[in-house]
């Protein structure tokens, strides 16, 4: 990515940079364990993780009833117990082919200068409990010490991470023998933090990846890209067990909602925008299944500085399913996902055409509309909840858009096209403790298998090994 | 409580040194909440519905094997394990992952009442995997083995598993649970003096074979 070409690219995509930024940092930080939620419940990782941040059915029941299993924080006894917890991840990268020639100066440079050494990735602390037996939450709040600046020198930076409140409720009839309705209200700062199935993106699979490794640039909207920019407002059902049903509002995390953003306003949200979710869920035995569906519709402000303009529209569907078997000792779980995204440029795509430039630093679209389509899947095997493999196989692939990304040497547009897999292995010694050897192959990146920057660099070539260490307490 | 206690003896006594002796090693828990004998009732029910259920199934009868049945359990073996759980005498890895911080929140009144609820459930439904390991289980369980000098089951849990004072219902329970209940006992990784000793020469075809049975009734 070191050519006046793509530089000149990555310039018009500016508003792409923008989301994904947020994007990577919540894939370096999306993960969930917080151990004052066991001191809280007095119960161990394992009662509500199947792996954290990975959920049981009895985890997915804690989140949904608030958080609110347990003791409360406050009771005449005084504090209960101290609503704090961390963690902190320090790992090793190593990129498969790590140097590529520099088409100005002709020299050889490092695509990631920090490779094969022991980095701390981020460190996080979560204030989490149970407030009342109708209210609880936690705040996460997360240095990322691979923070870099524009001239790409480390500067780290902290900022708030996932946030997640709830109020809640129970209805049963009388003699019921389970829940009849479990209902409440959650505000939080990031589509999918708030869901219990981690076929979602927010605690989707990789639940930690490495913040050094290249990774590629364009995804859907709702699979990260409005992370800690958004604040969410939503309420749901879970019906005996069986079916859920979410609505949510979200809009730019500013004014009274601005403690719930990390960095600079990028949303540019227009108003109150909907988020669905509709899941059925099924336990028998040791197994549960969940089939979903969930989606965001936005309209968004092509440069989220200028709030005056038309705006654009992004209209994300998604298709989901779960599977998990949870025994002593055997532990098999599969999550998967379909998001299909429709970009309708109506603002930007307007104003390209008649000006030849877009709205600010907004996009600058070469069609009025544009797709993104994107797979996850993958299954995992725990042994006593110790040891542990995972494979996963992701692909994006959309519409071709000269503006959007780029050109190729033969002048054709190009695509945001992604695909590979990943090989994971996971040790944990102790519940609060997790080793993990992670492999990523890409067989397409960034819109080709081969030379995808224009300067000879292959999709595989950005294959990346990872060695991380991640520690809650 | 304080009535349950003294019953408990009374038949110890009654029933010869085998009772003596299992009602010596058991009897103590059936007495922790003897001082205090109230019942919430209608909390248990909540707490039951709202919480327990979660793990243990609508009315107790779990649809995973890796937590126990507890509908039509015997109410002071469910009082005994609960106060196991509460003070840590019970310590296999389930019950510290999971039961210490349930049962360490719960009130005793709610405990009685919880012990109470399930005790009064419909059992759970007999489920016969493999009828050649459940007729072998029977043998075991109506005769022991003799020439081991291991006693019936049913002496202690009844002809038909469904417990006998405090001695708990075996029937309907989940296979894999008595199982591994058994092979706790075995190793000492649940303190059950008297029924290890019963237990510590027991094969491991021999336990699947009576889990298998007990579960069939």
């Amino acid at each position: 990515m070191t050519d006046a070409r793509q530089r000149g690219t990555l310039h018009r995509c500016q508003w792409l940079a923008i989301v994904a930024v947020p994007m990577l940092l919540s894939v370096a930080a999306s993960s969930l364990a917080v151990p004052s939620f066991a001191r809280q419940t007095g119960q161990e990782c394992i009662a509500c993780h199947v792996s954290f941040p990975e959920l049981t059915p009895y985890g997915r029941y804690f989140k949904l009833t608030g958080y609110t299993i347990g003791k409360p924080l406050f009771s005449e006894q005084g504090l209960n117990y101290v609503p704090i917890a961390a963690m902190a991840q320090v790992g090793v990268t190593r990129t498969s082919r790590n140097h590529e020639t520099d088409p100005d100066t002709g020299e050889s440079v490092e695509v990631n200068p920090r490779n094969d050494r022991l980095e701390l990735c981020c460190a996080s602390l979560f204030a989490a409990s149970k407030l009342t037996e109708f209210m609880g939450g936690f705040v996460q709040w997360t240095y990322d010490h691979q923070q870099s600046n524009d001239q790409g020198q480390r500067v780290g930076h902290s900022g708030m991470d996932n946030v997640d409140l709830r109020i809640v409720g129970r209805y049963s009839e009388a003699g019921a023998a389970e829940p009849d309705l479990v209902y409440g209200g959650t505000l939080h700062n990031n589509p999918t933090v708030q869901d219990v199935w981690n076929s979602t993106p927010a605690f989707g699979f990789p639940f930690t990846a490495s913040s050094l490794a290249s990774t590629p640039s364009f995804a859907t909207l709702i699979d990260g890209g409005l992370a800690q920019q958004v604040a969410g407002m939503g309420a749901y059902v879970f019906w005996k067990k069986s079916l859920y049903a979410e609505l949510s509002l979200y809009r730019n995390a500013d004014g009274a909602f601005s403690w719930m953003r990390a960095g600079d306003n990028a949303a540019g949200l227009k108003g109150y925008n909907p988020y669905w979710r509709l899941a059925y869920n099924h336990e028998w035995g040791p197994n549960s299944i969940m089939v979903g569906t969930y989606g965001l519709d936005v309209r968004r402000y092509p440069d989220s500085t200028i709030t005056d303009s038309p705006t654009d529209r992004v209209l994300d569907t998604a298709l989901d399913a779960q599977y998990q078997y949870i025994t002593d000792p055997h532990t098999f779980t599969a999550q998967l996902t379909y998001i299909h995204e429709k970009q309708k440029y109506d603002a930007s795509y307007a104003a390209f055409v008649s000006t030849g430039s877009g709205i600010g630093a907004g996009p600058t679209p070469s069609n009025a509309n544009d797709t993104l389509r994107t797979w996850k899947a993958k299954a995992t095997y725990y042994h006593d909840r110790k040891y542990g493999g995972t494979l996963a196989l992701f692909s994006t692939s959309g519409s071709s858009d000269a503006g959007l990304y780029g050109t190729d040497a033969d002048g054709n547009a190009r695509r945001p096209d992604n695909r590979g897999y990943i090989v994971e292995l996971d040790y944990l010694p102790i519940q609060y403790v997790r080793l993990m050897l992670q492999y990523t192959g890409y067989t397409k990146f960034d819109g080709a298998s081969t030379n995808f920057d224009g300067n000879g660099r292959n999709a595989r070539d950005n294959n990346t090994l990872f060695f991380n260490a991640w520690v809650a307490f | 409580m304080r009535e349950r206690c003294r019953e408990g003896k009374g038949v110890a006594m009654k029933r010869g040194s085998l009772w003596l002796v299992l009602a010596a090693a058991w009897g103590s828990p059936f007495c922790a909440y003897a001082e205090d004998a109230a019942v919430d009732i209608v909390k248990a029910e909540q707490t039951a519905v709202n919480l327990c259920s979660t793990c243990h199934g609508p009315r107790g009868v779990s649809r995973s094997a890796e937590f126990p049945i507890l509908a039509a359990q015997r109410e002071g073996y469910l009082l005994a394990q609960l106060d196991a759980f509460r003070t840590h005498a019970r310590a296999e890895k389930d019950a510290h992952d999971f039961m210490w911080g349930i049962a360490g929140q719960l009130d005793p009144a709610v405990i009685r009442g919880l012990a109470r609820y399930y005790a009064s459930q419909p059992p759970a439904p007999a489920r016969v995997d493999d009828p050649a390991l459940v007729a072998k289980g029977k043998a075991l369980f109506d005769a022991g083995v003799p020439e081991r000098g291991i006693p019936a089951c049913a002496t202690c849990h009844g002809a038909h598993a469904e417990g006998m004072g405090d001695f708990p219902r075996l029937a309907g329970q989940h296979a894999k649970y008595v199982a591994k209940q058994i092979a706790y006992i075995q190793t000492l990784v649940r303190a059950a003096p008297v029924m290890h000793g019963i237990v510590k020469d027991f094969a491991p075809a021999e336990i699947q074979a009576v889990a298998a049975y007990v579960q069939s009734l």
